[in-house]
């Protein structure tokens, strides 16, 4: 039996943040999940109106996968070691030393092979992460931040998440910081991680990324009948608005809310007590992001979608890229 | 602002609350002392089965008249579970005036 009494798990309220935030805090750094987010600049937007990767439009709301961690190690100066294989045998060898020499390790899994999670939660997501940090007899003792306590899988189910095949497959993919400087000063990198948000959500030359990309969402939501098969088909996607929005560890309203609560301790920081009111407003937006995916939970739920009803989606999508694009001005001002 | 220390919520503020879903939800067949406090609200025997869309509609209920945030989701999955846990939620966090 392995287990490392010294690892604290916490609940968090997206994978990625939560995870890397844990190895963090259990390296002697004390940081918060809100803050690791804004630092690595988690905030994001991307409409995907055609892709090859996706068979319907879709969109996302944060950085890309791995994007926390890696920015938290040129911003934070975390060195991190890291473990891909194609060999699921050497893969649990590596993992079963690490935990034999105390060291909790992130894993990256398809969630649909987490046997704790509730069967009808299960979907093949190939980015999820989640801390080890023991194991006892076949299974190993997981910190993941969407549960409350520390939960067991058995080997076997790991190992399939681990190696599970298709699209950002994880091909056993491990990390965990070897060198921390847990007396560093946030207030350069709090700068440098808003300063690259306003960036990507104001000035990214790419007509589907930032407020660009949410008002391509707004004008382009009323064309998604045409590439539906039928009616189900519709409300389906129109639904999953509500669960990208709202499910998936987005820490509700598509990260907004956990954005605020960075600006919020950020602003005794860095000295700006203007963030505080900002960390406000962008409450109130993320409240208003909250009523898209009501909005859109309920139409789909309904069949309620008729050209009407999708205009008016349309409009309130475009009424938060406003929102947002006067947002990240004032804040690109007021760090300035 | 401060919160509540005392976090057993009482019968009062339990009935209140399935007054509130049933109101937000336009639930007219079952009477609020019929819904069990403990058993879940989703999935469960209870006599309300709810959704994942009633359940954001409980959580924007909840912030209108309770001044309470809940905003993220994997513990609002957690909290909304039943009608106890609403209550120990509500009794814990509502600001006190």
């Amino acid at each position: 039996m392995t287990s490392i009494t010294t690892f604290q798990h916490k609940m968090g309220a997206h994978c990625e943040s939560g995870t890397v935030t844990a190895l963090l805090n259990h390296g002697g750094l004390n940081i918060t999940e809100p803050m690791l987010f804004g630092i690595s600049s988690g905030l994001f937007f991307g409409y995907f109106h055609k892709h090859k990767s996706f068979t319907f439009p879709t969109f996302i709301v944060r950085s890309r996968p791995g994007d926390m961690r890696k920015n938290s190690q040129k911003r934070l100066g975390v060195r991190y070691k890291t473990f891909s294989f194609r060999d699921p045998v050497k893969g649990t060898a590596v993992l079963d030393s690490l935990l034999e020499k105390q060291i909790p390790v992130a894993s990256q899994v398809d969630f649909f092979y987490l046997d704790y999670v509730p069967t009808w939660e299960r979907v093949h997501i190939n980015v999820h992460f989640m801390v080890i940090f023991g194991k006892e007899g076949d299974e190993y003792i997981i910190s993941d931040s969407y549960f409350p306590k520390p939960v067991k899988l058995p080997a076997e189910s790991l190992k399939r998440g681990r190696f599970a095949g298709g699209n950002m497959s994880p091909k056993g993919f491990l990390f965990y910081p070897v060198s921390i400087d847990t007396d560093i000063d946030l207030k350069e990198p709090i700068l440098k991680g808003i300063r690259k948000t306003c960036f990507n959500m104001l000035s990214l030359p790419v007509p589907f990324i930032g407020i660009k990309g949410i008002r391509m969402f707004a004008r382009k939501v009323t064309d998604w009948p045409k590439f539906a098969r039928d009616t189900e088909h519709l409300s389906h996607e129109i639904m999953k608005i509500n669960i990208l929005l709202e499910d998936q560890g987005t820490g509700g309203a598509g990260f907004r809310f956990m954005y605020a609560s960075f600006l919020q301790q950020a602003a005794p920081v860095i000295q700006k007590p203007d963030l505080l009111e900002l960390s406000e407003e962008m409450m109130l937006i993320g409240d208003k992001w909250r009523e898209i995916s009501l909005f859109a939970a309920r139409i789909g739920k309904n069949r309620d979608l008729g050209s009407d009803r999708l205009q008016e989606l349309s409009e309130q999508i475009m009424d938060r890229a406003d929102a947002e694009e006067q947002f990240f001005q004032k804040l690109k001002r007021t760090i300035r | 602002m401060t919160t509540n220390m005392d976090v057993e919520p009482g019968d009062d503020l339990k009935l209140e609350i399935k007054q509130l879903i049933m109101d937000t939800l336009g639930i007219t067949d079952i009477r609020p002392e019929d819904v069990d406090d403990r058993e879940p609200l989703f999935g469960g025997k209870n006599a309300l089965t709810l959704d994942s869309v009633d359940g954001i509609e409980i959580i924007m209920a909840l912030q209108r008249k309770y001044g309470v945030r809940l905003n993220d989701q994997n513990l609002a999955r957690h909290i909304i579970q039943s009608i106890q846990s609403i209550a120990e939620f509500i009794a814990r966090e509502k600001p006190v005036v």
